[in-house]
Order: structure tokens, then sequence, then C-alpha cells
């Protein structure tokens, strides 16, 4: 089924000049430490927590509403320090997701209301199902899946858990998002 | 919501009369078929610890019971484990070495001592609650834990590898019986050595440089006649069911078994492994991955996706009534560097279904035999361990069509894909004269169209109706099998494609 189009107010989204949308409505705290490369989405609702930490993402990324992005800490003896978070090209993050991952590969998708542990690994060309839960300093590697059982699944060459094409599917998905997600008017 | 998370509307069927959608089918170029994962020989090409992504060969892996040496898994939950560091400060005993100059000043100053233990960060489990002493190092030398039965295992192992080696020789043995002698004179000047056993056993002196399997022996398994009575506390005292281990812990420590919880320790990680997937018919690959396992690439990557146009269902006329016409647009796209012609056509009936099955367990057959007339020539490798013989039955199409489509009248053409285009901001859409009238638009590869049909009269409220068509393209082969023909050869394909279309509403 191809995408439908979802159509945003000229008011409520801001359109940099690298074609990042960013919503009116997100919590971006330090925004000078947080770098989209270009033609990221970002939806109302989401935080994006660059306070604690640089945050970067690559190409062709969509943050969906009210999900949240927090670089990841580590308890030391002498206190707390957090780590910057950075995140590849086409990676989708589904609605209410908490992220805190260390670093997330390209060709990723984030299901809705998932949570990713404090310094996770998600290599590329994973999928973290709709609501699983990742607990902390857990790598997933290239291909698999992290089931909402908690389970890991797949490996390259699999075909029933994820795509062999994983690649190209969220190349083609989020670059369609970016097309469908058209303003008003 | 990705199409790759949902369940797929279109649906093409397999060779074998599977449906699957478009992203889970592969493309042989060698027998120009569609094929899903069932029509194709799956192989272990890479072992790696999903943990900490090393490449692990596969003769260590044998040797580890495919088991990661460094990463380990709760045995509570199986999640992976981490390793946690604590540093305790330990008393400086009087023997030891002095202390360097910066800490002369202060000789009780007390030592802090790194120590390492896991930790589960999904369940809490740590080793600490089974009593495993922390260790020093952060690989640790964690203490293997020695099974009941470990060394009656190693033995009945070791017999009937003893077995499987006897029937062979025994085998061998007969073939070299059967086989005609070549001459009746055996070469004298062979220099291989093979020839010595020959002239030896005509001599009728024993096999020297052979020696044979001993059969080995074990002591067979006896069964039990008495049983000791179940202790009395069995009865009598209360079972705490927090300490008694679930059906899936246990079956995590399938050697060990335990019963309660305190004997729970932390098991290996098993390996996982990446694969590479060969066609059944003509054992060519079909997927190849890059060795490395950090890396996403392929060596040979024959998706379907690269060389059957895909369908997409961009809307559809709701409601949908029973026995009225319906209108939808759908979405084609070529996703090769060559123009192709498409025709819609009828789907095949049964009769030209239960033909095509025919062929293919045909080919399929003259395949196989001649696999083992090329294998029972090249005697001497017995390694035939490729399980060509397993093939999938193919079947009728288990999806029926409940609409009625409208066929178009004549073929398109759809034009190749260009990756420039996308860049291109001047680049003008195709223009094609004479376009038909069924074609809503076109954008570089990509062509809409609308399509007619009726779902089926006797269809009730909540039935999905489902369209289906044979689509036919054009694809230039650029790869050709015989050295001779040097020329791009093109071909005429046909998929059978179904779209389910929704229902008809309450």
């Amino acid at each position: 089924m191809e995408l439908p189009d979802i159509v945003y107010s000229k008011d409520e989204y801001v359109e940099t000049a690298s074609g990042n949308k960013v919503s009116r409505q997100t919590v971006l705290c330090g925004s000078q430490n947080i770098v989209l490369n270009g033609k990221v989405i970002v939806q109302s609702g989401a935080v994006i927590r660059g306070d604690l930490a640089n945050v970067r993402t690559g190409r062709f990324c969509v943050i969906s509403k009210n999900s949240v992005i927090r670089p990841p800490f580590k308890q030391f003896s002498k206190g707390i320090a957090f780590f910057p978070l950075h995140v590849g090209d086409h990676v989708f993050i589904g609605e209410n997701a908490v992220v805190s991952a260390a670093q997330i590969g390209s060709f990723v998708y984030i299901g809705k209301d998932a949570v990713i542990g404090k310094r996770c690994i998600l290599k590329d060309c994973c999928i973290i199902e709709d609501g699983a839960i990742l607990p902390p300093e857990t790598t997933v590697a290239n291909y698999m899946r992290f089931t909402k059982n908690g389970t890991m699944e797949g490996g390259q060459g699999n075909p029933n858990f994820v795509p062999p094409a994983m690649q190209d599917k969220m190349v083609e998905f989020t670059k369609s998002f970016y097309e469908h997600f058209v303003k008003a008017g | 919501m990705a199409n790759f998370m949902v369940e797929s509307c279109v649906k093409f069927a397999c060779s074998c009369g599977i449906l699957n959608p478009l992203s889970k089918l592969y493309f042989c170029r060698h027998c120009l078929k569609i094929r899903c994962g069932f029509c194709l020989c799956h192989e272990v090409d890479v072992r790696f610890c999903s943990n900490c992504l090393e490449n692990i060969p596969s003769s260590e892996a044998r040797l580890n019971k495919s088991r990661c040496n460094s990463c380990f898994d709760c045995p509570c939950c199986h999640h992976t484990l981490s390793i946690r560091a604590t540093s305790a400060q330990v008393a400086r005993k009087s023997g030891e070495e002095t202390p360097k100059e910066g800490d002369a000043a202060d000789p009780s100053k007390v030592l802090t001592k790194k120590s390492y233990y896991l930790a589960c960060l999904a369940c809490r489990w740590s080793s600490r609650d089974v009593g495993i002493p922390d260790q020093i190092s952060a690989k640790g030398a964690w203490p293997e834990n020695e099974y009941v039965y470990q060394s009656r295992f190693q033995s009945i192992l070791e017999y009937y590898q003893n077995v499987v080696i006897q029937n062979k020789q025994e085998k061998q043995e007969m073939m070299r019986r059967k086989t005609l002698k070549a001459h009746k004179f055996p070469s004298l000047t062979d220099r291989t050595g093979l020839n010595v056993s020959m002239i030896r056993r005509q001599i009728g002196w024993p096999d020297k440089n052979t020696p044979k399997i001993t059969k080995a022996t074990v002591t067979p398994s006896k069964a039990l006649e008495k049983f000791d009575e179940l202790p009395e506390k069995m009865f009598t005292e209360k079972l705490n069911l927090r300490n008694v281990t679930t059906i899936e812990q246990r079956h995590g420590q399938p050697a060990h078994q335990p019963f309660t919880v305190n004997k729970l320790y932390p098991q290996r990680k098993n390996l996982c492994i990446k694969r590479s997937l060969r066609c059944r018919q003509c054992e060519h690959n079909v997927i190849k991955p890059e060795y490395h396992p950090g890396s996403i690439k392929y060596r040979i990557q024959l998706f379907a996706a690269y060389h059957v146009p895909d369908v997409w269902l961009v809307s559809c006329e709701k409601p949908l009534k029973a026995g009225v016409l319906c209108q939808a647009v759908l979405k084609l796209s070529n996703p090769t560097i060559h123009d192709m012609t498409i025709t819609i056509m009828d789907l095949p009936t049964q009769d030209e279904e239960y033909e095509m099955m025919e062929d293919l367990k045909k080919s399929f057959e003259k395949n196989f035999t001649s696999l083992i007339t090329s294998s029972s020539t090249a005697l001497s490798t017995s390694s035939f361990s490729r399980q060509t013989s397993i093939t999938e039955d193919p079947r009728l199409v288990s999806k029926k069509t409940t609409a009625d489509m409208k066929m178009l009248e004549s073929s398109f053409i759809l034009n190749h894909r260009d990756d420039s285009a996308e860049f291109d901001e001047l680049a003008e859409n195709p223009t094609v004269k004479d376009e038909h009238k069924f074609i809503v638009s076109r954008k570089s590869n990509k062509v809409s169209l609308k399509v007619n049909f009726t779902p089926n009269g006797d269809l009730v409220a909540g039935d999905e109706v489902i369209i289906g068509f044979t689509m036919q393209y054009t694809y230039i082969n650029t790869v050709s099998n015989t050295p001779d023909k040097k020329e791009p050869q093109q071909h005429a394909l046909t998929s059978r494609v179904y779209i389910n279309m929704g229902r008809i509403p309450e």
C-alpha cells in the first residue's frame, strides 16, 4: 500500500535550508548540540535532550510524535557522565518511543512505544518491534529483530524476520515518508 | 507504518505456488524464476556472536559447541549478561613490596582492588546470587560447570562416531569390490602408491596402510527396576515456588536442568549465523552475504525487487459492494535499467496451474537425477551433503480471487529506472504519444493506472475482495549462461499477482 499523504499546516512546522522539517511543538533542549543532517522530520511532541550531550542524526530520519531522544549516561565513582548519541541515515523512530542508545546505525526501524535502554548499540538494518523493551547495554546485531517478547531473531539471509533488502526498504520508506509529508495549501 | 512491518496487500506467487510479498522473494537469474524461502537451499555462511560481533570459524565453533567464548546469557531470562566492575578495598599486607614514593607517606593506605562480576540488566540477576566468586580480570575465567553425565555422553558420542566411520569404510570396501578392474595387470610404475594396496591384496597379504577401526565398546544403559521412594518432606513441607526454576530456565541448561534457582549458572551465548541461499534447481547462489559480521552488504543479491516490477495499491474506491463495478489505482515501478513492456493478463485456470506444477516437478526430477549421476561418477567425493533432494512440493495458490477484474485492452511501456533523475530538477516527465486511457500518470520509472473490477455477487459483509492477474513483462538478461551468446537476451516473463482490496463493509 502506498503511504497516504500527511498534511501539516504552514504555521506548525519550520523547514530549514537543508530540508529538515521540525515541529514548533517540540522540546529541543540545548539546540546548539543537536545536529540534523538534512531532510529529517521531527514531529510534534518529540523531545530531544541536546542539553545532556550531543545528538546527531543522519539524513532522512523520522522522529515521530511524542518520542524522546535522550543521550545515555554512565555512573562513575566520581559522578555521572553523559555520552553523545549518534543516529545513522534512514532511521525511523516510532511514536512514544524512548531512545537512550549510545549508537544507532543506519536503516534502523524502531517501532512505536519501544523503549531503548541506556548505552544500547543498534547496528545497521535492525528492527525493534512495537512496544519492545530493550534492556540497557544490549547490542542488536545487523539484520536482527528484537521482539516484543524480549527475544532476538533473524540474521542476514533469514527471510522471516528482517527483509533481506532492509537497506532498500528503509531508504524507500523514509524517502517516501518525506515526500508524502506535505504542507497544506 | 512501513510496508515491511505490516502484512502487504499485494502478493506475488512463487513458482511453487506460495504467496509472498515481493520483499520476501528472490529472483534466480539463471532459471529466470521467482523463488521463495522454501525453494532455496539455506546454508550457514558465517558464524558470529551477536553480542561481541566476533567472527568465529566453523572449526572453533564446533569445538565450543556453537557458543561464544566471551559472552554469557542470563540463566534466568536468557538476556545477555554484562560485566560489572566493583572496587573493593583491601588492606595492604605487610609482606607486599614497598609502596611507591608517592604512597610512602601513608603506609597504612589501603589498596583498591578491582573485581568483576556478571549482572543481567533485564532481570537483575547477578553471578553473586548463586555464589560465583568475583573475578580479577574483566574477561574472567568463569567457572565451567561439570555435569553429571558429561563423561557418559562423551563416550556415547565417540561410540557413534566410530560406528559412522566403520559404516563408511565398509561401504567403500563394497564399492571397490564391485567396480570392474580397468586392466588385468596393475601398473607397476604407479607412483601414487594407491595400487600398492591392490597388489598386496592380490598377493594375499593383508592391507597394511589402512588400519581398520575396531568397534568401540560402550556399556549399554540399563533400565532401573526399582526407584527410591519419594522423601517424606515432599509431602509435608510447603513448596516455595519462587525457588523453583521454570521450564524455560531448565531448557536453557539442558545438561543440568536445575530444580532450584540457586543452581542457575551463566550460560555461554549461542552463536548467530549469516545464511547464503542457493537455488535448488540450478545450484546458483541467490544471496551471499559479505563475510564480515559487521557488514550489511551482499556479494550476491538477487532480490525479486531488483528484477520484477513492483505493484502498489494506491487507492481503491470505497465502499466495496458485491456485484458493483469498482475502480482502483495501481502503481507499477520498473527496478531495472531497461524499459519494460507490461501486459496484464488473466490468471491461469486451475488446469493450467496443474500443468505448471507438473512441469516444475519434472524439471526438478531431471535436475536431481543429473546431479546424482554426476556425483556417482566422482565416487571419491562422498561429501554430497547439500539438501538438493528436499524440494518444496508445488501447490495451487491458496488464495482465490473473489472479484472479476477487467483486463486492460493493451500492453504498455514502463520506463527504465534512472537514479540521476531524482537530482535533476529540470528533467521532464516522459511523455508518451497516444497515452492509453487507463494510465493516470507517469513519473520516472513509475506508472499509475486505473483498473476496474467487480466483486463477486455472492460476497457477504466482511468478506475479502481479492483481485488477481498475470503480469507479463519483458526482461533483459545481461548475463548469459552460454559463452557464445554475448548479446543480452530479451525474455517475456510472467508473475502472478494477487491484491487484497479490502473487505465488504458491514
